[in-house]
């Protein structure tokens, strides 16, 4: 008998089982979404097993017979069988026989004259009544003797409902109440032994973790389903079960089983053993193996996605750590040649000033510049990216941002009203930023003046705005600007690499702050705006 | 100690590694005729054979080299003697690799390196020789650890990071615990290359610093205000600190915020 209260027990225990696995091994999220996804299969498919295994017979008319008993009529156990019902019948009949015949049976000892005396009518009542006493003292002997086992069958089966199915009803005998203890005591242990294979198979499936190869969960689950189904020897082969004969069931010799590996459509093995000769397999036993063998199917298919996402993921962190290693080469690779033809431009335009020295220094950092910035969008986009901001004033990196364009021809203003104020950035991706923003205004403001502006903004920060007197930023394009690769429309023949104004938007967001494009004001060419934390000069 | 060419009888000799054999006859070129005495060696073995004989004042090394790249090498010194180290590097702040180079490297140039700022570090490096701090914990009190070799602090429980220019200033500090070490002191730890640092840089800085590594910034019990002088830092529960005030700060007081 399917008890409610152990069906729910281990009903329960699967939901729980989920986060505990999950929290237990410290696994990522993908781990834990597919284990709480194998408890929701498990939870499903150990419903599907209840309604497969003992839905149709036992639940319902067991709680029917349950209900019954219990409203105290125990009126089923009067439709057990003819036999039974004759026996009572002749009880009856016996307890109203009996005084009947006991009195015929007197009148005619004693006297059939005397019995029209009138001390025979009071010696008659007496007989009536001595013998009624004894019939209902007989019918009722004879009532409780045939009750006593019903009783205890009763209470054998409100004990298989609560849960115990262990104790055994004993009714001596060979009758039929005795063949209905026997029948009830056999299955209380089909259905013990039944519960104990499924809470071993749930328990087995439990224990499992995506982290398992597949090999592994198949060796575990072989050796599960021995001890689970007490089979003489058990197999999981991750082959095509059609390669796998079914073998022919010889009497007396072990007995063969086998289930197939099913999860979804697809066939991942078969599941095969033997059992001692001794033991019945039925209908039941056979579905609880299919259950089992499908669990242990899904398993280790999860096992197998599993390892590919994690195999994927791996390659995925190397092939980043690879990328992140050959950039860091071409950097240093390109890095190196520069640095020497930049020193040495230097050194000799010390010993022999040269406008073209100068102008040699002056491409080479702009080269090294372009390939810092190449190295800083991937930086970025793996998120290695970390700025260590420290207070500087804006005004000293802008003119040394200016002075490394070396424009002496237009006319450049550095307008600081920040009033002390210091910003809070990394210098060097804040050069990054200002050198791209400057160089920017100088290649698209045609060499109109360059103003720039550095003036406390609201709540703590620094604004400093970079504008030229040049056309201006198209309206089409306003929107694709800090796009990567993207150019003004007009702009394609230019020199950039069309990163300078994305890879100085994100530096800017990394430091806490950011890059606008300020709206359109007449006479005024274009005009972007770095916004970046900021503090008052005042001793603290 | 070494303050720099020119200020002392010895020159301050500096070991350079380096793969590029032009950057390496040329850097010692510019480093030579600055007063320096320059030893060179084109990779880590080299590097190692001549440690074996002489130990440099300080060693400036690239970071990528064939077989011992800098990191390994700079490692290697390291365990062998506290020798001051430049890396000098193709990749710049804010790169992961950057982050471990802290840990063995004093300061880092990026390549293409602009001279004088190179040499505005070689020199604070070659300075800061004096300071005394022990590349260990130093334990400031219940609620403050500082490791500043590798940059931290450990407020209460929580680790926080510190900036280079943070660090440099707490090794100011640290060296003179409890004393007062004026604001144009920290100024010219914490800003050697930087032309145009003003006292304001310090002030603000500290007031950052207090954010961090104060469990009540407003309040602060190891970095204190020794206002229009400098800044001190004491440790937490020694009740003798107020009284071994600073000698040079007169308009001293304990600060509070």
């Amino acid at each position: 008998m399917v008890e409610p209260g152990g069906v729910s027990a281990t009903g329960a225990t699967v939901p729980d089982a989920a986060p505990a696995v999950a929290t237990g091994a410290a696994a990522p999220a993908l781990d834990a979404a597919a284990q709480a996804a194998l408890a929701r299969e498990v939870s499903d498919r150990e419903a599907a097993a209840r309604d497969a295994l003992f839905g149709d017979t036992w639940p319902d008319d067991l709680d029917r017979e349950a209900d019954r008993g219990r409203e105290g009529g125990r009126g089923g156990w009067l439709n057990l069988g003819l036999s039974f019902r004759t026996r009572l019948t002749i009880a009856l009949v016996a307890a109203s026989i009996i005084p009947l015949a006991g009195f015929g049976i007197l009148l005619l000892i004693v006297d059939p004259a005397a019995a029209q005396g009138a001390t025979i009518g009071r010696f008659l009542l007496f007989i009536l009544v001595v013998a009624a006493i004894s019939g209902i003292l007989l019918a009722y002997l004879l009532a409780a003797d045939l009750t006593a086992p019903l009783r205890a069958i009763a209470a054998a089966v409100d004990r298989a409902s609560a849960g115990d199915l262990s104790t055994p009803i004993v009714v001596p005998g060979e009758d039929e109440l005795a063949r209905l203890a026997d029948s009830h005591n056999r299955l209380a242990a089909d259905l013990e032994r039944r519960n104990r294979e499924l809470g071993r198979i749930l328990q087995a499936i439990q224990s499992g973790s995506p982290h398992d190869s597949p090999d592994f969960i198949a060796g575990r689950a072989a050796n599960d389903a021995r001890t689970a189904f007490g089979m003489i020897d058990a197999y999981v082969l991750l082959v095509d079960p059609d390669d796998i004969a079914e073998e022919e069931r010889i009497p007396g010799e072990s007995l063969p089983i086998r289930a197939v590996l099913r999860a979804g459509s697809e066939d991942l093995g078969v599941l095969v053993g033997h059992l001692p000769a001794t033991r019945l397999w039925e209908r039941a036993d056979q579905d609880l193996l299919e259950l089992y063998a499908s669990e242990v199917a899904v398993a280790i298919r999860n096992a197998q996605l599993f390892a590919r996402v994690e195999s994927q993921n791996s390659q995925l962190l190397e092939l980043d750590a690879a990328k992140d290693d050959f950039l860091r080469g071409v950097s240093h690779n390109l890095q190196t040649p520069l640095t020497s033809i930049r020193a040495y431009a230097d050194q000799l335009g010390r010993d022999r000033p040269d406008r073209r020295l100068g102008i040699i220094a002056e491409q080479t950092d702009r080269l090294s510049r372009m390939v810092r910035q190449l190295l800083t969008v991937t930086r970025l986009e793996s998120g290695a990216l970390k700025p260590r901001s420290e207070v500087v004033a804006l005004a000293h990196p802008v003119r040394r941002a200016w002075e490394a364009l070396a424009a002496a021809d237009v006319t450049f203003t550095v307008d600081d009203r920040s009033g002390g104020w210091l910003a809070v950035a990394d210098v060097d991706q804040l050069d990054q930023v200002l050198w791209a923003l400057l160089d920017n205004a100088l290649k698209y403001g045609n060499r109109t003046p360059i103003t720039v502006e550095i003036a406390p903004d609201t709540q703590s920060r620094l604004r400093l705005t970079i504008c030229d007197l040049g056309a201006g930023v198209a309206e089409s394009d306003r929107a694709r600007l800090f796009r990567r690769f993207e150019r003004g429309a007009d702009r394609s023949a230019d020199d950039g690499s069309g990163l300078g104004l994305y890879v100085s938007r994100e530096l800017c967001r990394a430091m806490e702050g950011d890059l606008v494009l300020e709206p359109h004001v007449a006479g005024r060419g274009a005009a972007f705006s770095i916004y970046l934390p900021g503090e008052p000069p005042e001793e603290a | 100690m070494l303050s720099g060419p020119g200020a002392h009888e010895t020159a301050p000799r500096i070991l350079i590694v380096d793969d590029d054999p032009n950057l390496l006859v040329l850097l010692a070129d510019q480093l030579r005729s600055d007063g320096y005495e320059i030893q060179t060696a084109r990779d880590g073995d080299e590097a190692l054979r001549r440690l074996r004989t002489s130990w440099p004042d300080l060693l400036i090394i690239d970071m990528m080299m064939p077989r011992m790249d800098g990191l390994s090498l700079a490692r290697e010194i390291k365990g062998r003697a506290d020798l001051p180290i430049i890396v000098l590097s193709a990749i710049d702040a804010g790169d992961s690799k950057a982050d471990l180079l802290d840990e063995v490297a004093e300061d880092y140039v990026t390549k293409p390196y602009h001279y004088p700022e190179l040499r505005a570090r070689i020199n604070r490096v070659l300075r800061r020789l004096g300071d005394k701090v022990p590349r260990q914990s130093l334990v400031l009190g219940p609620s403050l650890t500082l490791d500043l070799h590798r940059r931290e602090a450990t407020v209460g429980t929580q680790v926080v990071q510190l900036t280079p220019t943070e660090s440099r200033l707490l090794y100011a500090l640290a060296a003179n615990i409890g004393q007062t070490v004026t604001t144009d002191t920290l100024l010219a730890r914490g800003w050697a290359e930087t032309e145009d640092a003003d006292p304001s840089y310090v002030w603000v800085t500290m007031r950052r610093l207090r954010q961090k590594v104060e469990v009540d910034p407003n309040r602060p019990v190891h970095l204190q205000t020794v206002r229009g002088v400098g800044y001190r830092l004491v440790m937490a529960d020694a009740g003798a600190t107020t009284a071994t005030t600073a000698t040079n700060a007169t308009t001293a007081g304990p600060a509070d915020g």
